[in-house]
């Protein structure tokens, strides 16, 4: 398999342009999840560089092979973090992020990578650039094409580069924790915290075979991670995590743990549901969301649990298996999926045949 | 009535120049819609149609050529159906309180109103959602699950009349988007009925539908990619508190620092607004709140729980003092909290209060180029000899200067535009956009060309044709160069017609 290295935006532009092969953009390589392989790999490493940032503004433009560790190192020498945190920050790039909206527990509160981009840069399958959104964190000029690109999974153009808006860092942080809770208290939980005017800043659920464990995270001023410490212990048995990242880098790990990886989407009130559906899965579900990732070892069909968590009304989408399809049935909107797809690259020379519908 | 002859550049579609037809909606075209929505329903009487003729920005004027009220998203898409087969423009609108001509008539076009369309179809406060038709009141959300200790988050200034549809058209803001994000950030899930009638559900309250975000892309189209017939909203807890200040400076520099020092400091506030002398001086004529005559003033609020709103509001409060604040009020209680944003909301509608007439601009430049903007705006006046009032949220940089003129005086309208149209490439220069959120509509499409390329604006055309491949829905805002969409291979077979969507000027 051939690839391609461009050094800068320009460059990947003249690649584009005189494309005949079908390609697909890898960032990091941490999404690459199913579907056929193409000819061709376009890898973004080599176009990574910062291209501005103003702290004051609170505003970051990076291009696409631009870590999220590296980005983070950097925004934290002003007191400033990119409010993402999906696994493997050392590789996971912002323009795979972008592409397979990728997150972690931060979610909770801060929302996906939709939520925080602001602009961004592409170069069409015909090698026009094009961007969308602008470098203040407040537009609506014109259409939207950060978002267009969101979960895009490289089907309509190459990410080159996008601008975001970034957050303080907290002055405070506090992880609690809670064991051995039943499926039916982690949403209990989730609304007694509502109910309480609780703000977690993350907030995750795991499943092993010990049984369900929920964390908690608070972020802010002193006086306000203290309050809400003190208030969710009144919640329930909840005690201070041993170490501040212990249990957020066991999420990620349990996440990243086994061949086979599906990411879930139900309603938070439904995880019950979810957890019965998929009894021999490891979970990692975020409750206030109702979105997780269910893993396993080994083969196995998994045909049986993507119809039963479709019968909730949730989807199953496969990140990672042996074998078999990462998509379920294609949602009602197909037909404007695949007009999207036919302006954007009328030839079908990018990553052809992995998205949803056989896009 | 002469439409603006359309030039094909695209390769691919077909050469095409295009006249605006100026007929009248045919009787039987007519008939099909009463059937539809019911006589009362469907408004053709000139004198009735009036009220359609603009929205916010009454200084473009164009008459539809029939007004339909549906009530559901079946009557939705028969009328659009109809109007297909009639050849006809569709445009959409809500409460018409849009200030950018989103909802501004292509002259002769089926108009589909749909204030009729105000029902709140599911509350599920358990999962944090609701769904609504268009027509609801943005306000009536937070009101219907206020009880229960919920709201409705984007509040733009005109929320206890603007709908839920208008503001998924147009990505409405509002002064607490700063911390909580803009309708799109708060939109989950929408049914939309497209060119060719038919009925389809993007997203949802689950997360993450696979596929593509087309609920992100089609709020802020503009309500040209199909007509939104029910809206899927987050529905948020309140916060355990709210701190609000007033803080006076004696110019404007003075109170831009402090902005600069509170976002330094760690603090996302909830919202932070700044007016000037003109501003305040407006607001205190309408409102009566009892505010001193100073020259510049801070409004700010910061939620959450309680003890991190006293501390950040303390800290906010003292960064106030260190800038050179001459005074911090704080309200009594929440009522007068109340007054305070009621003076700040109204600002836009209490400038009529000093000048006859006035041009509401919406530009955003980076936070920390708000005090060296704000001198080249007063330099701008003084050139123009004309009056800026300034309204605008501070914390994000989201500018709304009112260019106040005198429209009896001849060519003073003029100069107002032109000054109007020199604010926004002053946001431009300092790497800001052409609007944070009014919309471009029909009023700042000539604009769009000076922020994107040809190649940017080709590429979101592309988006258009995909949702639209007619033009039917409102052609002609938007992008200052209307382009066919040309045959592509799929489902559609577009035919190379586009109208022009041209207003008068009155």
């Amino acid at each position: 398999m051939n690839t391609l290295e461009p050094e800068t935006i320009d460059e990947a532009e003249g690649m584009l342009r005189n494309l005949r092969e079908r390609v697909m953009f890898v960032g990091g390589g941490t999404q690459l999840g199913l579907g056929p392989a193409p000819e061709l790999l376009l890898s973004t490493r080599l176009l990574n560089r910062i291209v501005d940032y103003a702290p004051s503004d609170q505003v970051v433009t990076v291009e696409a092979g631009v870590t999220l560790g590296t980005l983070q190192q950097a925004l934290q020498k002003q007191g400033q973090r990119l409010s993402l945190d999906p696994p493997l920050p050392e590789r996971a790039t912002l323009g795979g992020i972008i592409a397979a909206n990728s997150f972690g527990p931060m979610r909770t509160r801060y929302g996906s990578v939709r939520d925080l981009i602001i602009g961004v840069s592409i170069v069409r399958a015909d090698g026009t650039r094009a961007k969308g959104g602008g470098k203040v964190v407040k537009t609506v000029a014109g259409f939207d094409l950060p978002k267009l690109m969101c979960g895009s999974l490289g089907t309509l153009g190459l990410i080159a580069a996008a601008t975001f808006r970034v957050h303080p860092l907290p002055e405070s942080a506090a992880t609690l924790v809670a064991r051995g809770v039943p499926a039916a208290g982690v949403f209990s939980l989730v609304k007694a915290m509502r109910a309480a005017q609780l703000e977690p800043s993350a907030m995750a659920a795991t499943r092993s075979s010990a049984g369900w464990e929920i964390a908690i995270r608070f972020e802010g001023f002193d006086a306000g991670v203290k309050q809400q410490r003190e208030k969710l212990r009144k919640l329930g048995s909840f005690e201070d995590a041993p170490g501040p990242d212990d249990f957020w880098t066991a999420q990620e790990k349990l996440r990243l743990s086994s061949d086979v990886r599906v990411k879930l989407a139900a309603l938070p009130s439904q995880l019950e549901q979810v957890a019965q559906a998929l009894p021999d899965f490891r979970l990692c579900w975020y409750p206030t969301l109702g979105l997780g990732f269910a893993m396993h070892d080994g083969d196995l069909d998994l045909e049986p649990a993507r119809r039963a968590v479709a019968a909730l009304g949730g989807s199953f989408t496969v990140e990672a298996a042996p074998r078999g399809s990462a998509w379920g049935p294609p949602p009602e909107s197909l037909r404007v999926h695949q007009q999207i797809k036919a302006r954007f690259d009328p030839q079908g020379l990018l990553a052809p045949g992995r998205f949803i519908g056989g896009i | 009535m002469e439409g603006a002859a359309i030039h094909e550049e695209k390769p691919g579609a077909t050469h095409a120049t295009l006249q605006q037809p100026a007929r009248p909606i045919p009787q039987e075209v007519i008939e099909k819609l009463v059937a539809v929505v019911g006589e009362k329903n469907c408004i053709r009487e000139p004198e009735q149609m009036r009220t359609y003729e603009s929205d916010g920005l009454a200084s473009f004027r164009a008459a539809p050529g029939v007004v339909v009220l549906p009530a559901s998203t079946d009557e939705v898409s028969q009328v659009v159906r109809i109007a297909r087969q009639a050849g006809l423009p569709i445009v959409p609108r809500g409460a018409g309180t849009g200030l950018s001509g989103g909802a501004l008539p292509v002259p002769g076009c089926v108009l589909v109103g749909l204030s009729r369309m105000k029902k709140i179809l599911e509350v599920d406060l358990d999962n944090g959602f609701l769904r609504v038709q268009p027509g609801v009141i943005n306000l009536d959300v937070s009101k219907h699950i206020g009880p229960q200790g919920y709201y409705y988050a984007p509040d733009p200034s005109s929320q206890s009349v603007c709908t839920i549809g208008g503001n998924v058209a147009e990505n409405s803001g509002g002064a607490h988007c700063l911390k909580y994000g803009f309708t799109v950030n708060h939109v989950l899930g929408l049914t939309i009925v497209l060119g060719d009638g038919s009925v389809v559900k993007l997203g949802g309250p689950v997360l993450d539908q696979p596929g593509y975000d087309l609920t992100g892309v089609v709020v802020g189209s503009e309500g040209m990619l199909g007509i939104v017939t029910e809206v899927t909203l987050r529905a948020l807890r309140k916060p355990e508190a709210t701190r609000t200040f007033f803080a006076t400076f004696p110019s404007t520099t003075e109170a831009g620092n402090a902005v600069s020092a509170i976002i330094a400091s760690g603090i996302v506030p909830a919202a932070i607004e700044m007016m000037d002398k003109l501003a305040i001086v407006a607001a205190k004529a309408a409102t009566g709140v009892d505010w001193p005559d100073v020259n510049a003033a801070l409004l700010m609020d910061v939620d959450g729980p309680l003890a991190e709103c006293e501390h950040t509001s303390a800290i906010a409060s003292d960064l106030c003092s260190k800038a050179g604040a001459i005074e911090v009020r704080v309200p009594r209680d929440a009522y007068q909290r109340d007054l305070m944003w009621k003076g700040r909301k109204s600002a836009f509608a209490a400038v009529g209060r000093i000048a006859r007439n006035y041009l509401v601009q919406d530009g955003v430049i980076p936070r920390s180029a708000i005090a060296r903007v704000l001198e080249e705006i007063a330099g701008l006046s003084a050139k123009a000899g004309l009056r800026v009032a300034n309204v605008f949220h501070a914390g994000d940089g989201n500018l709304h200067p009112l260019v106040l003129y005198d429209a009896r005086v001849p060519g003073e309208e003029k100069k107002a535009e032109e000054f109007a149209g020199e604010i926004l490439r002053i946001c431009l220069r300092y790497g800001g956009s052409i609007t944070g959120e009014h919309g471009v509509g029909a009023d700042k499409a000539i604009y769009m060309g000076e922020m994107f390329t040809d190649a940017d604006l080709e590429t979101m055309g592309r988006l258009r044709c995909a949702f639209d491949p007619e033009a039917r829905f409102n052609p002609g805002k938007v992008f200052p160069t209307p382009r066919l969409c040309g045959d592509k291979p799929g489902p559609y077979q577009a035919h190379a017609t586009e109208l022009s969507g041209e207003a008068v000027r009155v």
